[in-house]
């Protein structure tokens, strides 16, 4: 006799065990993490941006914290596409959770390399197309933010990646969001993850100068929620309901009713980011806080409250 | 067998060290207290201070009461000062400074109070095996885990000279009143403390007694080794003067860190590729704290 609560969803076709993500860049490749929590625990994980060429990011200083939020100028630091391959999806491969890889790139011709050199990996459930990046001189957010672009990139990754899942990640440094939904939705991609960081920055008085040695940085935690929230909200009621297709909803999410809250308001399933930095371990709290909250409200099934708001 | 992990601390003391110091016992029991007993000098953990009081507005620094309010999402990284297994239970010792508004939070923790704490995390010193001097340099408010290296090579290699070098701007800024110095004097480190001020000690640069040290106690290069902890600019002159005379330096680095255990990329430390030109950063927290000295290519502004 099985009481478990079933809080598994379908998200684009695949099967995950249950609707919660690890955020891109906040969980490394998984290995570091493992000391932490059991990373089977998870419905989904997304890895840092990957990039052709191996990227040595942003000089120091890289974070600062604000009011109940961070602020990030990493510069999409990361190994590369084949020490990627050779040292760190061989781990990836043990897990039980979906793996999705975040793909970042200066031209479309790199997201398309490297987008078909891992479209055949068995282990691999999809991608996250990250065209959000508000960190990096060339690439990155700038196909994020004009919708004939953000169509022709993810045409051109969709082809690439056959089979596999493709989610386009959106920037909320737009003027809407919608529109960019839309355009990525109509151009082929399966799922909508959303939000990434919001271009900001912080000032030292003393010096007057930025803080960060980028100048501006991404806004993430606790402080983002609110504005996350409605623009996952928006979607959902203006594109992704019509298109049928899911949203990966999440920003400064930290707890299961943050985490209930942005399925209420049309996701399909969440991201927790900044939050681990804090609690290694809180995803796996938040998965069980969904259960918890399923058992006490009666739901049979978890998709049956994505945008259930009661307006 | 995991060697980190996520633990709830006891506070067993929290007390005024000094002027600027204070001094946070922290009781283990279970999985910590073994994962912390191996602690080394120079490793560090990731406290959550969000959620302690401010202390009484009277008690608040001047130069603090403007941020004091400001909301505490990350956690704060601390190196050790002493760590002590005790039967099933292992002590550590941190000793801060109240610099911002986690640290200030910090020294309201009270005895029985229960904290947070992510770690042992990092890399820390190595042991000076196979030198028969070791050159201990600390600054501000590096001298914790100057303090515990202290203790280990004492225990672990009996047989190598200590000898300590403690700076701060001011008499006030010490790390400690008496007992600290008189303990590591009785215990055989031979202790050199310079202020900025000479309100305490030799006056001047705490990197130019050492300076002094090594020119009047020749000896073989490759039999002794300086190790440092404190500001950048401190650093940066110890690496200068063990380049010159061609001693090993280990030098434990700080950076302000997201996640402290390598998720996060955010704790760059820009470090030179075999010796060249090229360099790549590499990460404070997880490849540090502390680096070979001839690595690192320190800010110049610092
Ligand atoms: C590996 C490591 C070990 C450390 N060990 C100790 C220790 O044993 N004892 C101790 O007192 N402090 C230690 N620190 C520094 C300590 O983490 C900071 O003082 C603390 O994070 C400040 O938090 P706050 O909110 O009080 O101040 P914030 O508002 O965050 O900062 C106030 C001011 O403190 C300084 N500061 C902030 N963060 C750092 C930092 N990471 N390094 C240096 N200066 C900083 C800056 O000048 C800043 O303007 C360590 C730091 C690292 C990275
Ligand atoms: C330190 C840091 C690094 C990040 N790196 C990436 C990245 O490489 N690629 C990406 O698409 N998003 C990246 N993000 C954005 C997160 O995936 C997430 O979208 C954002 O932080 C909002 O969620 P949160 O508030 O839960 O952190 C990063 C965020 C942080 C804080
Ligand atoms: S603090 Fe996150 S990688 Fe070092």
């Amino acid at each position: 006799m099985k009481n478990e609560i079933d809080i598994s969803i379908d998200f684009a076709g695949v099967e995950l065990a249950n609707p919660v993500f690890t955020a891109s860049g906040t969980c490394g490749y998984a290995d570091e993490l493992s000391d932490f929590v059991n990373l089977d625990s998870l419905g989904g994980f997304i890895t840092k941006s990957i990039t052709q060429n191996p990227r040595k990011g942003n000089p120091a200083p890289r974070i600062v914290e604000t009011d109940s939020g961070m602020l990030n100028a990493i510069g999409l630091a990361n190994i590369g596409l084949e020490k990627f391959i050779e040292e760190k999806l061989p781990t990836l491969e043990k897990f039980s959770a979906a793996v999705f890889v975040n793909l970042a790139g200066k031209s479309i011709d790199e997201y398309v390399d490297v987008a078909k050199r891992l479209a055949n990996e068995k282990s691999l459930a999809g991608f996250e197309l990250n065209i959000s990046c508000p960190n990096v001189a060339e690439g990155g957010i700038h196909f994020g933010t004009d919708p004939v672009q953000v169509a022709k990139i993810t045409a051109a990754v969709k082809k690439a990646v056959g089979e596999k899942i493709l989610m386009v990640k959106l920037s909320p440094s737009v003027t809407d969001i919608s529109q960019i939904a839309k355009a990525a939705i109509e151009a082929g991609a399966d799922a909508i993850s959303m939000l990434n960081t919001f271009t900001a920055m912080a000032i030292d008085i003393e010096t007057r100068k930025p803080i960060l040695a980028n100048k501006t940085g991404g806004l993430s935690g606790p402080a983002i929620k609110p504005i996350a929230l409605y623009m996952v909200n928006k979607v959902y009621n203006e594109v992704a309901k019509k298109y049928k297709i899911p949203i990966l909803g999440g920003g400064g999410i930290r707890s299961a009713k943050d985490a209930i809250e942005f399925i209420i308001a049309g996701a399909t399933a969440v991201s927790v980011g900044t939050a681990s930095f804090i609690e290694p371990n809180c995803t796996a709290k938040i998965v069980d806080g969904i259960k918890n909250y399923c058992s006490r409200k009666k739901v049979k099934s978890i998709t049956e409250l994505t945008g259930s708001l009661e307006v | 067998m995991k060697n980190k992990g996520m633990f709830s601390a006891i506070v067993s003391a929290n007390e005024k060290n000094s002027e600027q110091f204070y001094k946070l016992e922290l009781v283990f029991d279970g999985d910590g207290a073994q994962q912390f007993a191996r602690a080394r000098a120079g490793q560090f953990a990731e406290l959550d201070l969000a959620n302690c009081k401010l202390p009484q507005a009277e008690n608040i620094p001047d130069d603090l009461k403007d941020s004091a309010n400001r909301k505490i999402l990350l956690r704060r990284p601390f190196s050790f000062s002493d760590v002590k297994a005790a039967g099933d239970k292992t002590n550590v010792e941190i000793l801060y400074c109240a610099v911002g508004p986690a640290t200030l939070r910090m020294t309201t923790l009270a005895k029985g109070d229960c904290v947070s704490v992510l770690g042992p995390l990092g890399n820390g010193f190595s042991l000076p095996d196979d030198k028969s001097k070791a050159v201990l340099v600390a600054g501000g408010s590096g001298a914790g885990p100057i303090m515990h290296l202290a203790k280990q090579i004492k225990a672990d290699s009996p047989n190598v000279e200590i000898n300590v070098f403690v700076g701060a701007a001011t008499r006030e800024k010490l790390p400690f009143e008496n007992c600290w110095f008189d303990k590591l004097t009785t215990g055989g480190a031979k202790t050199t403390v310079a202020t900025d001020d000479g309100s305490a000690g030799n006056k001047g640069f705490v990197t130019d007694c050492v300076l002094n040290w090594l020119n009047e106690n020749k000896s073989a290069a490759s039999e002794t080794i300086i190790y440092g902890c404190g500001p950048e600019a401190m650093l940066k002159v110890l690496a200068e003067i063990a380049a010159e005379k061609g001693i090993d330096c280990e030098v434990s680095m700080e950076r302000v860190m997201a996640c402290g255990f390598g998720v996060c990329q955010g704790c760059a430390v820009e470090c030179k590729i075999n010796g060249s030109d090229k360099t790549i950063y590499k990460m404070c927290c997880k490849d540090g704290p502390v680096f070979n000295a001839k690595e690192i290519v320190f800010k110049t502004k610092v």
